[in-house]
């Protein structure tokens, strides 16, 4: 089962790989945002299954301040740099 | 090498390479929107790399501050950056740097590698195979009032450095305000959705930045956990149009930011009275004091961590109410 759970985490690891592309890439801010909003969800699982693999129950808590700290980013995003920056970023 | 092996191998692998490719994107990107996005990536894969690393204390403490409170501090200076940009460029009375300046600009490279070059020399002289001081740490946590070994550390054995990282919060703050700190600043009102999830989330951080505190004593979590937590809280409300009151930021705000170290300064005035060393507890009122003092730390912190968002002094922006 550890072993399961390991390489269950290691494939969402991948999956973040396509997600940096597009955080790397753009073109917009959203698009990178949003990227990174998959990361922080992708995160939450990742740790969630170490968490059963190695049956440390505090890691429950780290993927509770990934849930709840992803939130607040983007709403400091959409309220803070969204309006400013625009749509076309790479227009600069 | 069995499957979870070699599971774990490309796993910390990836994280390591990670890690220093998005810290050459950030750096080297010429727009700051990118940067600052791939600063909050890197944030989260430090956290990963932590979690890999059986750090979960500091785990938390980078996922809290590294990914979230700083991301939203950046994000939010970005915008005053822009906006500042645009009034430049209007008026284009920018003086050509001199030979002084420019020379200076050299200065931050110079002492970055300087300090880079210290940490490979204490990184090469490191002994191989070491326990440090995790040994001494086990056989005195009976007497340190806590169960979670870094709790005992940092609030205990090692409190002086606490003590101090506290003030230097503290400062930070003090800083921006004598700065002059922000013009105040118009929020427009929150939509529905925002509003809806600002009522819902705050109350759920404050809960959490008490469990944080509390779960400290035990296992993974404590003071800065909590109060980043507390933050994050405050950063949060002040995105949803919500402004501290003026009786609130002149009396209150003040107080609690104080409240922290001052309780610090006090418990150490209070254990060398009574003949012993500076922060040195009685082993029986130890978890007493430690869990008094992370109280007072986790609002200090989480109000300086909300006020540093806020950057206003609390004195600005309510003349009218007078």
């Amino acid at each position: 089962m550890q072993t399961l759970h390991f390489i269950l985490a290691l494939l969402l690891f991948l999956t973040l790989g396509a997600g940096l592309w597009r955080a790397v890439v753009g073109p917009t801010a959203a698009d990178r945002m949003l990227a990174v909003q998959v990361f922080g969800t992708t995160a939450v699982t990742i740790t969630l299954l170490f968490a059963q693999a190695f049956g440390n129950a505090a890691l429950r808590d780290v993927a509770l301040m990934f849930a709840v700290l992803a939130a607040v980013t983007a709403v400091a995003f959409v309220r803070r740099a969204w309006s400013e920056v625009g749509v076309d970023d790479d227009s600069e | 090498m069995d499957t979870l092996n070699l599971a774990q191998w490309v796993f910390d692998s990836l994280t390591g390479t990670g890690l220093l490719w998005l810290a050459w994107m950030a750096l080297a990107s010429p727009q700051l929107i990118r940067a600052i996005v791939i600063f909050v990536a890197f944030g989260l894969l430090m956290a990963l790399t932590w979690v890999r690393l059986d750090a979960v204390d500091i785990a938390l403490a980078e996922v809290a501050i590294g990914a979230g409170l700083t991301g939203a501090l950046l994000l939010a200076a970005l915008a005053k950056l822009t906006a500042a940009q645009t009034e430049i460029s209007k008026s284009d009375h920018r003086p050509r740097d001199g030979r002084a300046v420019r020379a200076l600009r050299q200065l931050p490279a110079v002492l970055m590698f300087l300090v880079a070059a210290g940490l490979v020399y204490s990184v090469l002289s490191l002994p191989p195979v070491s326990s440090g001081l995790s040994v001494e740490v086990d056989a005195n946590l009976g007497t340190s009032g806590v169960e979670n070994p870094v709790t005992a550390v940092l609030l205990n054995f090692r409190g002086y450095d606490t003590l101090l990282e506290i003030f230097v919060l503290l400062l930070a703050l003090l800083g921006v305000w004598s700065l002059g700190g922000l013009p105040p600043q118009r929020v427009a009102p929150a939509g529905p959705v925002l509003h809806t999830l600002a009522v819902v989330l705050t109350p759920v951080l404050i809960l959490l930045a008490a469990y944080f505190l509390w779960a400290g004593v035990k296992g993974p979590g404590g003071a800065f956990q909590a109060g980043a937590t507390l933050g994050a809280a405050g950063v949060l409300l002040q995105l949803a149009g919500w402004r501290p009151g003026p009786g609130f930021a002149r009396v209150h705000w003040r107080l609690i930011l104080v409240a922290g170290p001052a309780l610090f300064i006090l418990v150490a005035l209070f254990t060398i009275v009574a003949g012993r060393h500076l922060l040195e507890y009685a082993p029986e009122h130890a978890g007493t004091l430690i869990l008094l003092l992370e109280s007072g730390a986790t609002l200090s912190i989480g109000l300086t961590l909300a006020g540093l968002f806020f950057g206003e002094r609390p004195d600005d922006g309510y003349d009218n109410d007078n």
